[in-house]
Order: structure tokens, then C-alpha cells, then sequence
């Protein structure tokens, strides 16, 4: 997909204004939300159980290299092939290169938003080849022509309505909105697709560096499908996807399922490691498993945003984020939105280009208290905002204009100062009565204070000061 | 090859280089993989050995109400004769999927076998053919073969198997992959059946990996190529969030526990 961050406000400013798809953010949010928050109390072990998580995962971020290795060393045991690619560009090509070598036409894909990222889709069409997206929101959207807007359900943003009629259009049956009419008629479609496909791409949930298999979860069973029908398999993942041994996966993968859908355990988890062998029925005959990098080292190499590897892409953070509630998942011009695409977008692919992600969140903290593994968002989006105002040459950020600073200077200044304040106090205070409207607020500021009236009113300095009414409580 | 190993050599220096250690010395540290093992196993694996009837019959009873929520049907039954009756009248009671004709598939192995099946559908009025993932003895499977036991998957509307393990507090069979033990067999069909004995339902995720890492045949045969988990039928809520059940996989699923054998 089209990586556009820059088209943040314009697009939020849209979505605010699209009445289904608020309808749909709140549902959304309304069944997830709260449910994930409920399954962590549940939980036997208690809440505290993510900070275990937490450490399984830094654990293994911070012996990546040894993970790594050990896990391409054991695939290869197992009769796979494993491909290291530095970024996006060398990962699509070494698909190419396979596409080629085993003269592979068709293609059927299981959810990966790493694929997404690296704009796999569009190069092998590009080279000619059929690739169908399986999982049902997925091939929602790309028979739309859209990207997904949510990393666990990408097509929250369409009604069942609008469905029906991109159903009835595409597939050619007869208009209907119900679900499980239309579910099935994407179960027949897609069927076909999977048994005549030639190659089935996945992502990777999960490695085991220790046993050399990559777990993938779905519930509706199409990464099973892509993984076991097609003659070759290609996993896709992003290198910091790894656990070091099977016991690992106890906790994540109860902590996962919760964070993504509330559930105890999502309804389908495979571990796959290698081709089939020659006394097998079915598997595929080539397994190929591509470890991405894509500008994940400089995040691994800066301690400030190293936390943010841990992640485990479950969108639990997406679903209790007050503002990804209301401007959902295309504002953010990623495959990654929500409270973790405001952190990794930046890192990945600019933190100038993608400044309105990080300052558009409210460091509410919600994002942490859903994550399962406790990650310290909001901590990361005040870092990102602090490299943005500071400049850092490290990760390519210009300082913020003159201006800005320069307030801010005075501003520290005037309030050091008790005199200067009080000053300061009565002038807003006098000049605010020119602005203020019957209601008692404040409905527009002149340049270069009009940002803050665009899209609300302001409520008036108060007469009365916050100092001496605690005088009087006194 | 080469080009291979050169690609990973300076991917790992790079990944080194950012964790701030010699990035042209590969590191060693075996004891990683065991910082969050299981530090007792073999009471793990003594208590999930000695368990009591009753206490075999308790976790049965977490699976049936766990499976519940999930639209699973458990079906505790005495013995293989009365389960494969039961069987034979689900297969006469739905319809096919795709197409008019009704064909099962199974897998060949041993819990399956004693059911025989064969001699109770192949008697109905409208006899129900059952096919088998059988390799017949050839080490190799040849391409034709494979191709038909392809199709007969494809076109079957009911998949028997059976599993190495059951989960009770997350209803989930556990698979592994074996000759004979196709993976499209509970994938494929709109209905997939699993016989289990009672004393292959284990307590959850910490005892499954416990006992695949420290029970010695376990740990010699390893996770196979393919080792699936499945809680229940495939489902989506792609669309408005309404559960869908059905979405690629079985819409139904049935666990028939024997219990008395
Ligand atoms: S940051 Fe946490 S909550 Fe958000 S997707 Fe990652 S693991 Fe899930």
C-alpha cells in the first residue's frame, strides 16, 4: 500500500465527518475494548501476567541476533530456505526470484501487514501474477481497491450494506446484507482461488528460534489454507518476530488472543516448519521464510524506541484509543494505525514526514493499560515529539521552526516570573473580552493563535484566579 | 548458497551493531534458551500422568463448558461402537456442500480405524463411502496417487479425525502432521469429527509444551512440519462484527470423548 502520513489531517477531518464509519468505530471499540480489558482480569495469573510477557519478549529482543541465527540454522534442518532481506525492496525481489523459479501464476495470501508495508502486492501483480487476498475483510478491501483500516479487522470501515453492493457487483450474485450469505458466497469464491492457486504467502505471528517453525494464528482458517494447499509457501516477517523457545508461547499466545479479540485462544494456531516429506499427502513442496528488516535495526539500535519491537500486533491498543475512535485506521496513511502505527510509522518511514501521527494522540494512556505486553506508548510519543522540537541528527529531524521555540522561551520566562505573569494575566484577560461571544466562549482567535479555535470554542480565562480560590477553601 | 549466507552474515552484524556488541563476532549464549523453561518439569509431567478418573472426568467437564462458547459440540460417549452409530446418523442427517454426492474422508490411524466405519455406511440405503489418507505402503508417494486422494478431499463433506492431544481449558485439539494424517482433512470438509479418548485431555497450553519439550518420545519426533491447534469451527466477524461460522473451514465441529475404553 501507498505509505502517505502526510495526509493525516485532511483525511481525520474526513472520517470525523463520515457518519457510518463512526458508527463502526464505535462498535467496534464498544465489543473489544472492554472485553480485552475484562480477559486480563480473568486471567489466573492476574493482569500482572503482561509484565511476564513484557520480559519474555525484551529477553528475546535483546539476543535478536542469536535468534535469529539459530532460527534459519534450524528451517534449514527442517528442508526450508531463509532469506535475509535489509529492506523492503530485497524482500520483494527474492519473492520475485521464487515466483520465477517455480513458475508460479496464481497466488493466495494470508493477513500480513508486513507484506502491506513493503508493497508486496502491487509488484507481483506488476510482474503479471494473480494474488488474492483471503482473509474475508481483506479480500473486502481489495476488491474495494482500498488498504485495510484496522490490523486484526481491515474492513471495519465498510457497512454490511456496502458489502452487498461490492458483493453483488464482483461476485455477480444477488443483493443481499446479510452476513452469512455474504460470508459464504466469499467462502466459494475464495475456495477456488485456494485450490487452484500455485503459491500461498503468509505472514509470521511468531518464530520459534528453538525448534525452527513459524506459528501463524487466524480464525478463519485461510492461512491454513494458504499454507497447505499451494506447492509453495512463502512466510514473511518482520525480524523482530521471534521467541526463543516453545514455552514462550503459553503466555503470549493467551495474552495475544485476549489483546486481539478477547478470546482465550484465536480458533486456528499453526506451527509450520519446512516442506512436506515424500510419505506426506499435503503441505507444500518449497518453504521459503523471509526475515525482514525494512529499518528495524535503527529502531533496535536507539534505547528510546528499542520497547517498541516487543509488540506483537494484537490492536488492542487500536481498540480502546479515544483518537483512533474517531478518525480510524486510513487517516494514518500506514498498514500500521492506532497508537502503534502513531510510534512505528515515524520510526519506519520518517519521523517529519509522519508528525501529525504522533502529535495527534492525547497520552491518555490507554494504550498501555490494553497492551498485552504492557508497552510504553504514550513514553515513546512524548520521545517522538521531544526529537521533533529538539531535532536529531541521528534519525534525520530538523528542528522545529524558530517561532515555535522562541514562544516557548518566553513562555518559561513569564512564568518564573510572578510580575510578568500577573501582567500577562490581566492583558489576556482584558483583551479576551473582544473575542468572546454571548454564550461566555471564545469562538475565534486571531493568527497565529487560530489553530486553537478551528474546530471548537474556547472557554475564557476565568476572572477569578486558581490561587485565590484555594485561599478561600483554606 | 553462498549468496544466501553472505546476506544473513551482514543482516545479523548489522542486527548486533544496533544492540551495541561486536558486530563481527557471533555470540554464544546457549543458556538464553533456557531462561523462561519450565523449572520443574517432571512434576509437570508426574501429575499430568497419575490422574485420577474423577479428575479426567473434571477436566472433561471444563472442555464441555469451554467448547460451549465456541459453538463446539463435545460428545462423551462410552464406547467406539456407539460413537461410530452417532457418527453414521450425522453423516445421514447433513447435506454436502458442494455438489449432490456424500463422501467422507478420514485419516488413517488407529482411533479412526476402530470406529470401522466402513461397515456401517457402506449398508445405509444410500451407502456413504468413506476414503482414507492412506499412502498404501509406498514410501514415495507418487503424484497420481496424491492427486486422488486430493480430490477426494476436496469433495468430501465430512473430515475424521482424531488428535494427539485435547486442551480442556481452551477446547483445543492438537494436531501433528504424520503420513497418513492429512492436514486438509479437518480443513476441507464443511464438517470435521474428532475421536479422542478421555486420557488424551490435558489441563492447557503450560502442559501441552511441557510435554512436547520434556517427554521423551515427544521431544524425539519434534513439532513435525505442520502442528495445528484448533478451538472450534473457523469463524470470521469481517463484517460488522456478526460471528460468521463457516468462514473457510468447518462450520461444524464434533469431539466425540470416549470415555470407557
Ligand atoms: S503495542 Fe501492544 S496493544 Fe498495540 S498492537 Fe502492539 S502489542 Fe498490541
Amino acid at each position: 500500500m501507498k505509505i502517505e502520513p502526510e495526509l493525516y489531517k485532511a483525511k481525520a477531518k474526513k472520517a470525523v465527518n463520515n457518519s457510518v464509519l463512526q458508527n463502526a468505530l464505535a462498535g467496534l471499540q464498544e465489543r473489544l475494548g472492554r472485553g480485552t480489558a475484562l480477559s486480563y482480569q480473568r486471567l489466573p495469573e492476574g493482569p500482572d501476567l503482561r509484565l511476564k510477557a513484557h520480559d519474555i519478549r525484551s529477553h528475546a529482543i535483546e539476543h535478536l541476533d542469536i535468534l535469529l541465527g539459530a532460527l534459519a540454522d534450524n528451517v534449514r534442518q527442517n528442508g526450508g530456505h531463509v532469506f535475509f532481506a535489509e529492506d523492503g525492496q530485497a524482500a520483494v525481489n527474492h519473492c520475485l526470484e521464487i515466483t520465477e523459479k517455480h513458475n508460479i501464476k496464481k497466488i493466495v495470501k494470508g493477513k500480513s501487514m508486513v507484506t502491506e508495508e513493503i508493497g508486496l502486492n502491487i509488484a507481483l501483480e506488476r510482474a503479471g501474477l494473480e494474488v488474492t487476498e483471503t482473509d474475508l475483510g481483506e479480500y473486502i478491501v481489495q476488491l474495494a481497491g482500498e488498504t485495510p483500516s484496522h490490523i486484526i479487522a481491515p474492513a471495519i470501515h465498510r457497512t454490511r450494506h456496502q458489502i452487498g453492493e461490492l458483493f453483488a457487483d464482483k461476485l455477480g450474485i444477488s443483493y443481499t446484507d446479510n452476513p452469512p450469505i455474504l460470508t459464504q458466497a466469499a467462502r466459494k469464491a475464495l475456495r477456488k482461488k485456494f485450490l487452484s492457486a500455485d503459491m500461498g504467502i503468509s505472514g509470521c505471528n511468531l518464530a520459534c528460534a528453538e525448534t525452527g517453525h513459524i506459528a501463524v494464528v487466524s480464525n478463519e482458517g485461510n492461512i491454513r489454507m494458504s499454507s497447505t494447499l499451494p506447492r509453495v509457501h512463502v512466510a514473511f516477517m518482520g525480524m523482530e518476530r521471534i521467541t526463543a523457545c516453545l514455552e514462550d508461547y503459553d503466555i503470549l499466545f493467551r495474552l495475544l488472543s485476549r489483546g486481539a479479540a478477547a478470546q482465550n485462544i484465536a480458533g486456528y494456531v499453526s506451527y509450520l516448519g519446512g516442506p512436506k516429506t515424500d510419505d506426506q499427502i499435503d503441505g507444500p513442496e518449497a518453504f521459503y521464510l523471509i526475515i525482514i528488516d525494512n529499518g528495524r535495526s535503527r529502531i533496535l539500535a536507539d534505547n528510546d524506541f528499542r520497547e517498541i519491537l516487543c509488540c506483537i500486533r494484537c490492536a488492542a491498543c487500536l481498540n480502546v484509543c479515544p483518537v483512533y475512535g474517531k478518525i480510524g485506521g486510513h487517516a494514518y496513511g500506514s498498514p500500521y494505525s492506532g497508537p502503534i502505527g502513531a510510534v512505528v510509522t515515524p520510526l519506519l518511514f520518517g519521523i517529519n514526514q509522519a508528525k501529525d501521527l504522533y502529535c495527534g494522540e492525547t497520552l491518555c494512556g490507554a494504550c498501555k493499560d490494553a497492551c498485552p505486553i504492557n508497552i510504553d506508548i504514550p513514553g515513546m510519543l512524548i520521545t517522538l515529539r521531544k526529537k521533533r522540537a529538539e531535532g536529531d541528527r541521528k534519525w534525520n529531524v530538523k528542528r522545529t521552526n524558530i517561532m515555535e521555540r522562541m514562544i516557548f522561551k518566553i513562555w518559561a520566562l513569564a512564568v518564573k516570573n510572578k510580575k510578568i505573569y500577573d501582567f500577562f494575566l490581566r492583558m489576556t484577560g482584558f483583551l479576551q473580552t473582544f473575542f468572546t461571544g454571548h454564550d461566555g466562549t471564545i469562538h475565534r482567535l486571531p493568527f497565529p493563535f487560530s489553530g486553537w479555535t478551528k474546530s471548537r470554542n474556547m472557554r475564557p480565562i476565568s476572572s477569578k484566579r486558581f490561587i485565590s480560590g484555594s485561599k478561600n477553601i483554606r | 548458497m553462498a549468496m544466501e549466507q553472505n546476506e544473513q552474515e551482514e543482516f545479523l552484524s548489522n542486527v548486533r551493531k544496533a544492540l551495541g556488541v561486536n558486530p563481527i563476532q557471533k555470540r554464544d549464549k546457549p543458556d538464553i534458551f533456557k531462561e523462561f523453561k519450565d523449572k520443574n518439569p517432571d512434576k509437570t509431567l508426574e501429575t499430568i500422568n497419575n490422574r485420577t478418573v474423577d479428575e479426567k472426568k473434571a477436566l472433561l467437564e471444563i472442555l464441555i463448558k469451554e467448547a460451549d462458547s465456541l459453538n463446539l459440540n463435545i460428545i462423551p460417549i462410552k464406547d467406539f461402537k456407539t460413537a461410530a452409530k452417532k457418527i453414521a446418523a450425522l453423516a445421514e442427517e447433513k447435506e454436502p456442500e458442494w455438489g449432490e454426492k456424500k463422501q467422507i474422508i478420514a485419516w488413517k490411524h488407529p482411533l479412526v480405524e476402530k470406529l470401522d466405519l466402513n461397515s456401517i455406511l457402506e449398508v445405509l440405503k444410500a451407502p456413504i463411502p468413506v476414503c482414507f489418507t492412506d499412502l498404501a505402503h509406498e514410501k514415495k508417494i507418487g503424484r497420481k496417487q496424491n492427486d486422488t486422494i486430493r480430490m477426494q478431499m476436496i469433495h468430501s463433506y465430512i473430515g475424521v479425525t482424531s488428535a494427539d492431544y485435547c486442551l480442556a481449558e481452551t477446547a483445543t485439539l492438537v494436531m501433528k502432521t504424520r503420513p497418513g494424517q492429512a492436514r486438509s482433512v479437518s480443513l476441507l470438509p464443511l464438517i470435521h469429527i474428532a475421536v479422542i479418548r478421555i486420557n488424551q485431555i490435558i489441563k492447557n497450553l503450560k502442559e501441552l509444551y511441557t510435554i512436547l519439550v520434556y517427554k521423551q518420545d515427544e521431544k524425539e519426533e519434534g513439532l513435525t512440519n505442520c502442528m495445528t491447534f484448533i478451538s472450534g469451527p473457523s469463524k470470521t466477524a469481517d463484517i460488522e462484527g456478526v460471528m460468521v461460522h463457516g468462514a473457510h473451514g468447518p462450520r461444524e465441529v464434533y469431539i466425540y470423548v470416549i470415555t470407557d475404553e
